[in-house]
């Protein structure tokens, strides 16, 4: 069932999972390019030492994607569910609740984490042409709360758009925001470096917040 | 469900706890509290310089108040352009005959904060060409990198490590009773300044070294020190005096001066008067000139203020405390009162001693 369920998501976002993985790749290849280019033309000496003095890792514009396309493959994916009142139907299913959305919200996440990792596997492999291994990891430093502001971005915008009631939505909206934004405080290189655990296991926490609102959803809350 | 429901809570209270402090710290006053402070080796004081509805007034720890006229003549040091351009400059002071590039020569600034300090390090340093014989600093073409057994350098063209160098210096340092890994390290990568005093570092036995780079070759220096109790930071520095090296900070919150190498050819170290100096909690400045060091100190209740001697500090074997005084932080407002009241718990994630992201309760100095 689990795969039924898998299925039946990649048929529905497949095109967005595609356009939105183009982004990321494709954003991540011209920043790779405009390093570069920062290389030849400043020479490799004083831009790796403006890394070291000035904090500089060039992915900054990179920043706000994952949690954009976090955002758009929710929207995608569960507007629909919701406006056609799809969503009805899969919780009818004979099928527990925790399976079905369970699926559903574990393909997106899964399809997420894919992106991130082919984008940290491109940086990793691009930037270790040219770069000591230390401004990698700390790269990957800085690249980890985005990536996590995406996956609680996925959770939080699902946990809304699921809520039946508008007023609801608003204060779920005021909660969820401002925890997705701890992952975006500061663009500093690796200023998350101690938080970061911790911030792996709120991303974890917040996983499980939709099953709320499905949970609101199949008591007829709201509606 | 409930656990759910019990998640949700517990996040929205950390919304609140975090969002309501934030929002009140952006909404109230922010006042000037701390006053730029001198010594004045003319008037025995301090010469505080208070700016009040954006007025400067200058007056001494006594009470005393001066015009600006005469705070530049108590602080001839400070002011000397000023005085020069009014024609009031002293020929001679204490002995010395004042000239700008003698004023120039002893005149240093130093500050750093908590917040300075306490970032993620990228762990790769650059050393520079302590003695290139060129005016302008250039970069050079490596970087190291400190590892368990000693220094490794890569090349910045080619990304590949160069183990010719990286033997050398680690020969080096360890020809000078270095003893790996590195426990404290610190230099100034930056090109912009008119020397290179290389980098000062602690080993595992907690003792102190000089290393620079002459010629592309190590030179290394061990530091005397009385200090038994291991370093907690160091600050290389490039004063235009050269009289020293810079200046370490001990476990124990004492802070040494690294004086450069003169009489007896080795660098030596020699602790300041200041009674306890905690660079992880507190911000220091320090202006140096030809007759005082005014180092002033900020902790979380009071600011203190030393003048010392810059003779004692540069050549004397015990440095006398020429004055020391400090100003308590004022007393809360009732503004503050109240938000400690009405905001009990407050979260916060960053704060004034670090740029690292990190909840922290309560740490907001209101």
């Amino acid at each position: 069932m689990f795969q039924q369920f898998f299925y039946k998501e990649w048929l529905k976002t497949k095109w967005v999972i595609i356009l939105l993985g183009m982004i990321h790749i494709g954003m991540i290849i011209y920043l790779m390019l405009a390093l570069r280019s920062t290389l030849i033309a400043s020479g490799k000496i004083e831009t790796i030492a403006t890394m070291i003095g000035r904090d500089m890792l060039f992915i900054t514009p990179y920043m706000y994607i994952p949690l954009i396309s976090s955002v758009v493959l929710a929207l995608v994916q569960w507007l629909p569910e919701m406006q056609q009142r799809r969503i009805r139907l899969t919780l009818h299913l004979p099928v527990s609740m925790g399976l079905s959305i369970g699926s559903m919200l574990a393909f997106s996440l899964f399809a997420l984490l894919i992106m991130f990792g082919i984008v940290a596997c491109l940086l990793v492999v691009i930037e270790s042409i040219w770069l000591p291994r230390e401004l990698i990891v700390r790269a990957l430093l800085t690249l980890g709360p985005w990536f996590i502001a995406g996956l609680m971005g996925y959770s939080v915008t699902s946990w809304i758009i699921l809520e039946p009631s508008w007023g609801i939505r608003i204060v779920w909206l005021a909660i969820g925001a401002p925890v997705v934004y701890v992952c975006l405080i500061s663009s500093q290189p690796a200023c998350y470096d101690h938080f970061l655990p911790w911030l792996i296991v709120l991303a974890c926490t917040v996983t499980c917040l939709p099953f709320y609102s499905v949970y609101r959803l199949s008591m007829g809350k709201g509606l | 469900m409930k656990k759910i429901v019990s998640i949700i809570i517990v996040l929205g209270a950390g919304v609140v706890m975090w969002l309501v402090p934030a929002c009140y710290s952006l909404l109230r006053p922010h006042t000037d509290k701390f006053p730029f402070v001198l010594y004045s080796q003319l008037d025995s004081d301090f010469i505080a310089f208070r700016t009040i509805d954006k007025q400067v007034h200058y007056e001494d720890f006594h009470g005393q108040v001066f015009t600006k006229a005469q705070a530049d003549s108590l602080l001839p040091l400070f002011a000397y352009r000023q005085l020069l351009a009014e024609g009031r400059m002293p020929d001679s002071l204490y002995g010395y005959e004042l000239t700008p590039k003698l004023i120039q020569r002893y005149t240093f600034h130093f500050k750093t904060s908590p917040r300075q300090l306490h970032k993620p390090s990228v762990g790769l340093y650059t050393m520079l060409e302590s003695a290139s014989g060129s005016v302008d600093l250039t970069l050079p073409p490596d970087v190291f990198r400190l590892t368990d057994d000693g220094l490794e350098f890569i090349d910045c063209e080619t990304n590949a490590l160069l183990p010719a160098k990286s033997r050398s210096f680690t020969r080096e340092l360890k020809k000078k009773g270095f003893c790996f890994p590195v426990q404290c390290i610190w230099g100034n990568g930056t090109t912009r300044k008119d020397y290179d005093n290389g980098f000062l570092l602690s080993d595992s036995q907690e003792q102190l070294y000089w290393l620079r780079m002459q010629h592309g070759m190590p030179v290394v220096f061990p530091i005397s020190s009385d200090n038994t109790h291991g370093w907690k930071q160091l600050f290389t520095m490039e004063p235009a005096s050269h009289l020293m090296i810079g200046l370490a900070v001990t476990k124990d919150n004492r802070l040494y001066v690294i004086r450069s190498p003169h009489k007896e050819n080795v660098p030596t170290s020699v602790a300041l008067p200041i009674e306890c100096y905690n660079p992880d909690e507190m911000q220091i400045t320090i202006i140096g000139d030809l007759f005082h060091w005014t180092v002033t100190l900020y902790t979380d209740h009071d600011i203190r203020y030393y003048a010392l001697p810059s003779d004692a500090i540069y050549y004397k074997d015990s440095i006398p405390l020429t004055l020391h005084s400090y100003i308590p932080d004022p007393a809360p407002t009732w503004q503050q009162k109240m938000v400690h009241i009405l905001m009990p718990l407050r979260l916060h994630f960053t704060s004034y001693r670090t740029q690292r992201i990190f909840p922290t309760l309560n740490d907001d100095g209101l």
